[in-house]
């Protein structure tokens, strides 16, 4: 034992493996920064790389990316409105007015913080618990995913600023946009319109990025324009005046906030690794759902979508939360709990690990050096993060009319290289179109990207569960978890019908 | 300012710049430019770490730089796509089994023949398998056969998506054993794995890799391949064949080059890839990555292309109905 633990911590901390992940980290907070570029696609490119370092150099290289890109999507998210990352969209809802009302640094500090709290959250569990966590994973069958992936649309209402109509609709236009495409049980191609690269459907980062980054991007850029107009250049002044000068002084980050955001990063902690645990679900989901919940559970849940800190920590949490906790059905029975715990498998599978129930047992010495390793990564992560975020709070205040074309091209960049594919950029520029439409009308982008999300995974588990059961819909409520879920939509719905009346009441 | 002499120095340029690219055009294969390898799937998936086998030691033997490009947009078909537009010389070939070039060919409208590619050489062959919980009261094929003889369509079997590597030979299973069984098809290997572990389904069908690590754990049980021999990493499971049930289709991962590309040029690549798939640095990355190589030339990879078009005609004309 006392050999093992020596081997481990050699060859966790020898020096070109601490290296390597420290660029990993640094490569990913860079990589998540840019819309369109993701850590997912840091790692693809690197793949070949693991033929030629060490095993735990590789595996501490790819896991920095990982978890710097959990984190980075934040910083774009909070400095332009536009997210890094998929992961980073429900960021943005707090963040950017955080930003815009001048305290940025304690934005980017808090999600820092929250990001690495959650991120540690389920690495612990990842390494103590992984087992017995994935045995109640596998308990999620297609009827339990369905009464998930049904509860999760009920969060779309919890997520609405404004009024709650839109905030359906637009899920319902994410919901159609997620049907187009090869049907997930047939693969019968719907709504393609004989196109065929739409055979595939519509991919959700360039969507993502172009529903949220671009808009944002064209709509600064059409703000910048139209501020040559000297009646606007006036008004602007007048605007800034009221807003009052940035006071790095009062920007702060202290332990009061830490502890103030605390139950939300819990909050996104704890949903972030169950949601990352179920093979799927993806780290949107979770940080969305984790805005949702923390909402619901605050004392204030009226500043959420103002800037609240609180509203930058949850999502934050959850989504690094998804890091650690994706990778646990991976080593416990070599199924990847999302598209970068499979690349993971990639490498391990590149290495000679073979990744499930035998991983731990027969490559004890690397598998417990990547625990360390892992671990470790986190703190390299708060440590980097927190020299960069000046550097790149510095960057956000670059003229818009520098800025705005220098993203919208990187994003351009990074979604073409992301899959190889041109009809991505169209995506991503018919989508920046819509999202422009959509925000000027009011309508909420978060539950769109929800419905979007949810949708083909609710439609594939309802068809599975169907023909389980045999076309019995009774099928359905056969199982206590999935009645949990539907026990806690209709106490959703019930404590929104109460609070709708009261509200009317107090207004007479 | 536009002037004469403006205008004759940038004809000048563009004519020096347009005789280089006439060079590469004349320069000897594979001089001219890298070589790119497309894979109709996303990055990290069993096809692309198989090419990157050939592609890694097959660098260096050709002397020229090979990038492995993933394409996975509409369903493959993008890198199908491509490789077709691209210029006839060799410089872009795709790797593939045969979902997105053949099942997709004959299934849907494409925008090309099957008789447009030409099978270079295979790197490796994954092989379809049925598996079970150890605990499952079905311990072998019989069994499952004398289940569902009794209760028609009572197991359900997962099995990845509709008409896929793992789902073909089932169909054709049940065709030939007489049977029929509730199928479910999932988003893949790892999700039928995860459905039979939680006790959601019968039984599975995937790939060894899939099933490796439970079925060392002694969690798993594989019934069947649906190869002609048996797997090396599943040395006691019998093969369909054996049990008297001819369901052989296995999924060759082949190199194809469009059809137009010069015979020389095809030549150099086959014999050239075969010596990569034979090197140390080959056997060594398929040593760790649990890849068995099959270094096959055309002169199987033609036929074994031809074969697997007609059993998947056979099979999906009782689909289509």
């Amino acid at each position: 034992m006392d050999g093992l633990f020596m081997q481990v911590l050699e060859g966790a901390f020898a020096l070109p493996v601490v290296l390597y992940t420290t660029v990993g980290v640094f490569l990913g907070i860079t990589v998540g920064a840019i819309p369109g570029l993701s850590g997912d696609m840091a790692i693809a490119l690197l793949l070949p790389l693991i033929y030629k370092v060490s095993p735990a150099a590789a595996l501490g290289m790819l896991m920095g990316i990982y978890k710097g890109s959990m984190f980075g999507g934040s910083i774009s998210a909070i400095s332009f409105g536009v997210p890094g990352t998929a992961a980073a969209a429900a960021t943005v809802e707090d963040g950017y007015p955080a930003k815009l009302k001048g305290y940025p640094m304690q934005a980017m500090l808090t999600a820092l913080y929250s990001s690495v709290t959650g991120d540690l959250l389920s690495t612990l569990l990842l390494v103590f618990v992984a087992v017995p966590m994935a045995k109640v994973a596998l308990h999620f069958g297609p009827v339990e995913f369905f009464a998930l992936y049904v509860f999760a649309l009920m969060m779309i209402s919890l997520l609405v600023v404004g009024e709650m109509k839109k905030g359906i609709a637009a899920a319902a236009i994410g919901l159609f946009i997620g049907t187009i495409g090869m049907d997930p049980m047939m693969g019968s191609v719907r709504l393609s319109f004989g196109i065929s690269s739409l055979r595939g459907g519509i991919p959700l980062i360039p969507l993502l990025v172009g529903v949220f980054a671009v808009s944002e991007l064209m709509i600064q850029f059409g703000r910048e324009c139209a501020s040559r107009s000297a009646k606007k250049v006036a008004e602007d002044a007048k605007k800034a005046e009221d807003l009052g000068i940035y006071d790095p002084a009062k920007d702060r980050m202290s332990l009061k906030i830490y502890r103030s955001t605390f139950k939300a990063t819990l909050i996104g902690s704890g949903m972030g690794t169950f949601i990352g645990a179920l093979p799927g679900a993806g780290s949107s989901l979770a940080a969305f759902m984790s805005y949702g919940l923390a909402r619901k559970m605050s004392r204030k849940p009226e500043e959420f979508g103002t800037g609240t800190l609180e509203g930058v920590a949850a999502p934050e949490a959850g989504n690094s939360a998804t890091a650690g906790a994706s990778l646990i059905p991976l080593f416990a029975f070599g199924i990847p709990g999302s598209a970068t715990a499979a690349l993971f498998g990639a490498a391990l599978i590149m290495q000679g690990i073979n990744p499930g129930p035998m991983m731990i047992e027969e490559n004890k010495v690397i598998i417990y050096t990547l625990f360390v390793i892992i671990i470790y990564a986190t703190f390299i992560n708060l440590v980097l993060s927190h020299g960069l975020i000046p550097l790149y709070a510095k960057l956000a205040q670059i003229k818009a009319c520098y800025l705005v074309p220098t993203v919208f091209a990187l994003a351009l960049l990074g979604t073409f290289a992301s899959r190889n594919s041109l009809f991505d950029v169209w995506v991503l520029l018919a989508a920046g179109v819509l999202g422009i439409y959509l925000r000027k009308n009011d309508f909420p982008l978060g539950p769109l990207v929800l419905g979007f999300i949810v949708g083909p995974g609710a439609e594939k588990a309802l068809r599975q569960a169907l023909l389980m059961g045999r076309g019995e819909w009774m099928f359905l409520l056969k199982s206590p978890i999935a009645l949990g879920f539907y026990g806690l939509c209709i106490l959703s719905l019930l404590l929104i019908h109460f609070s709708v009346k009261k509200k009317l009441v107090e207004e007479d | 300012m536009l002037t004469k002499r403006t205008i004759l120095l940038g004809a000048a340029v563009m004519l020096a710049v347009l005789s280089f690219g006439t060079l590469a055009f004349a320069t000897e294969f594979p001089k001219a430019k890298q070589i790119r390898m497309v894979v109709p799937y996303g990055a990290g998936g069993g096809v692309d770490i198989s090419t990157r086998i050939l592609a890694t030691p097959a660098q260096d033997i050709l002397g020229q730089r090979i990038d492995v490009v993933c394409m996975p947009g509409a369903g493959g078909q993008e890198g199908i796509n491509f490789v077709l537009q691209q210029p006839k010389d060799g410089y872009t070939l795709l790797v593939t089994d045969y979902g997105p070039l053949v099942t997709t060919a004959l299934t849907e409208e494409v925008t090309y023949d099957l008789s447009d590619w030409v099978p270079l050489v295979q790197i490796t062959e994954v092989v379809p398998t049925f598996f079970v919980l150890a605990e499952s009261p079905l311990k072998n094929v019989d069994d499952w056969v004398k289940a569902a003889k009794e209760k028609p369509e009572s197991l359900t079997v997962a099995h990845g998506r509709h008409l896929s590597v793992p789902h073909l030979p089932l169909i054709l299973f049940e065709k030939t054993a007489g049977i029929k069984n509730t199928h479910v098809p999932t988003s893949g290997g790892s999700e039928a794995l995860a459905f039979v572990l939680g006790k959601k389904v019968d039984i599975g069908a995937s790939v060894p890799s899939t099933i490796a690590s439970t079925v060392k754990a002694g969690t798993m049980h594989p019934l069947a391949v649906c190869s002609l021999e048996r797997v090396a990493t599943l040395p006691d499971t019998p093969t369909m064949k054996e049990l008297g049930y001819d369901v052989v289709l296995p999924a060759w991962y082949t190199v194809f080059a469009p059809k137009g590309v010069p015979e020389e040029t095809l030549k150099i690549l086959e014999e050239k890839f075969i010596e990569a798939l034979k090197s140390e640095g080959a056997k060594e990355m398929a040593g760790k990555s649990n890849v068995l190589l099959t270094p096959y030339g055309r002169d199987k990879t033609v036929g074994l292309y031809e074969g697997t078009i007609s059993s998947l005609k056979t099979i999906l004309a009782d689909v289509k109905k």
